[in-house]
């Protein structure tokens, strides 16, 4: 085989900068006092690295630690190393190689027999876990298309996570994480939104929707209890761009549908996906599952988000050691349910730009979810045209596993999303349909980065759009 | 740090295009972000009333306002917001009035 010249690495020498974790820390944040969000301290971390390591690493993680083969397909499955041939520190063999290492030296027996054989390390000090840091946070968006791609089952995603909360742990992560996951500690929700904000939005919307069908039975009922949909959202919604929740409450108000939103626990987004804190994790989703509880009300729907649906819908649920006993589900699913049953009129030709579609990786290769959107903008639009490729092998947005928020990788993570600018062009479609708010930033990136001639567009605006009102004629 | 140059004034911004020294906003460094990163060659009236609530609103609660507060403060209606500033009121409008990236999936 012919031996590829090797470029200059990709991985961002980014710093740590503790600036707001001693701020943090100053101001006696309660979720830094008692322990539950971390600051990183000087001092032994690499030992506590090493117990965190040997103290975590479960069956499956073994698995994925050891099974490997180093037989490259996922190099060809990961847009860095698609982007940057060159360069095989972007392959995630390479990245996940960073943490067996360790694993191989401190707990496998093949480290301890032969560690010059089986290339077992150990991370001398905290500079050395600070480059972990920025491998595992700075050059994976975490979307798994290596994982669907492995034919040994190793599972990158899962030890990139796994990582990232070993680091999250000693406080060794980006600022953007840090910030994100001190908000939805202190507050309940990642964008620190207040509770009196958060009502007066939703007033606001309700308002708009009454003036827009001139219908003033509308309503945005909070706390309502024995509804048969408890709506959740995600705070960027609230914050924003609340546009989605007005299509959203405009859609289950002409279906008849009988639906509320909590007063507290309506953050569906969850950072313990990203910084990997199954603790934080666990907190968030709880507070979705316990309103749905307190409420009771018979079905919870998650608005459209990618991280949101993978960790309230799937991972949720083990994190917080929660029973799930209510159907789980995302707003797409529930608007196709609508059309199904007639209960909300569409006519495509509101739409007839061509749309293509955009698979979120949480949603489609980690949440099974996949036909469904697709059967809607089918109803919905009058040229829906797949990208390739689509569905369960489809490219990242490049701005998944909390990549949005950590401005420091932004230009390596632009550089790569040539392969995403490549494939979005070649649909010659007018809008890109994802039913994620994290994929929109992060495809709103792409587009502006490479001069598309294309807009983003979520499922709920298309479903909106081609909405006939009972009384109105069609155009 | 990257930097953005118009018609040889020079600023420093974050990867993300956003001030690096939020305190060194002047009206000037507005007009310079408007046009490199939203692509507006001119501020409207329309544009400064958003910008100069946002950036009141920074200097007086180190944050940055929700949608709503703009609206409100300015009486303009949400998809306004959107005709003004292409990329919305985080990355467009936010930008603009010289605030730190804000914190989230923006």
């Amino acid at each position: 085989m012919k031996r590829r010249k090797t470029g200059p690495s990709g991985v961002v020498e980014a710093p740590l900068d503790p600036g707001t974790q001693s701020r943090a820390r100053e101001s006696g944040l309660a979720s830094v006092q008692d322990g539950r969000l971390r600051t990183y301290e000087p001092g032994d971390n690499t030992r506590r690295f090493l117990d965190l390591l040997g103290s975590r690493v479960s069956r499956p993680l073994a698995v994925s630690l050891t099974a490997c083969v180093h037989c490259g397909l996922c190099a060809e499955s990961c847009h860095y190393f698609l982007a940057r041939p060159d360069d095989p520190t972007m392959t995630p063999v390479w990245k996940a190689d960073q943490i067996r290492k360790i694993f191989k030296r401190h707990l496998d027996w093949t480290g301890r027999v032969a560690p010059w054989w089986v290339k077992a390390g150990s991370p001398r000090d905290d500079e050395d876990l600070n480059r972990l840091k920025n491998i595992v946070f700075g050059t994976c968006s975490a979307c798994r298309r290596c994982t669907y791609n492995c034919p040994m089952g190793v599972d990158t995603g899962l030890l990139v996570r796994f990582t990232r909360g070993l680091l999250t742990e000693l406080g060794i992560v980006p600022e953007g994480v840090f910030n994100v996951s001190r908000d939805q500690w202190e507050t309940g929700n990642q964008m620190a939104v207040s509770e009196q904000d958060y009502l007066e939005t939703l007033e606001w919307m309700r308002d708009d929707v009454r003036t827009e069908l001139g219908d003033d039975s509308v309503e945005i009922p909070v706390d309502r209890e024995g509804c048969d949909i408890l709506y959740t959202i995600n705070p960027r919604e609230i914050k924003f761009d609340p546009r989605s929740i007005a299509q959203a409450a405009k859609i289950f108000h002409l279906a008849g549908a009988s639906w509320t939103m909590p007063k507290w626990g309506w953050d569906q987004t969850n950072f313990g996906l990203f910084s990997g804190d199954d603790k934080l994790g666990a907190f968030v989703a709880r507070n979705v599952y316990e309103a749905a509880e307190r409420l009771r009300a018979k079905r919870i729907v998650i608005s459209e988000c990618g991280h949101g649906y993978r960790s309230t819908r799937w991972e949720g649920y083990t994190w917080a050691g929660f029973d799930q006993k209510l159907p789980t589900e995302s707003v797409v699913v529930t608007l196709r349910r609508y059309i199904e049953e007639g209960r909300i009129a569409v006519d495509p030709s509101r739409n007839p730009d061509a749309v293509t579609f955009h698979d979120s990786c949480n949603i489609a290769r980690s949440g099974d979810l996949v036909e469904e959107p697709r059967d809607v903008l089918r109803g919905v639009c009058a040229d829906f045209r797949e990208m390739y490729p689509n569905r369960c092998e489809n490219f990242c947005c490049t701005g998944g596993g909390g990549l949005l928020s950590m401005a420091e990788y932004r230009p390596l993570r632009l550089e790569v999303a040539k392969i995403k600018a490549d494939q979005l062009r070649a649909t010659g479609a007018k809008l890109v349909c994802t039913m994620c708010h994290n994929c929109i930033d992060g495809l709103n990136d792409v587009i502006k980065h490479y001069k598309l001639p294309m807009r983003v567009v979520q499922v709920l605006e298309l479903v909106s759009n081609a909405l006939v009102l009972p009384g109105i004629k069609a155009k | 740090m990257p930097t953005i140059e118009v018609e040889g004034i020079t600023v420093e911004v974050n990867e993300e295009g956003f001030l690096a020294h939020p305190e060194e906003w002047t009206e000037e460094t507005a007009k310079l972000l408007a046009k490199a990163e939203e692509g507006l060659d001119e501020l409207t009236a329309e544009h400064w009333a958003v910008v100069k609530f946002i950036r009141g609103y920074y200097l007086e609660k180190n944050l940055a306002p929700m949608v709503r507060k703009m609206c409100q403060a300015t009486g303009f209606p949400l998809m306004k917001i959107y005709d003004l500033f292409p990329s919305g009121p985080a990355k467009g409008a936010c930008k603009v009035a010289g605030l730190p990236k804000p914190d989230g999936c923006v």
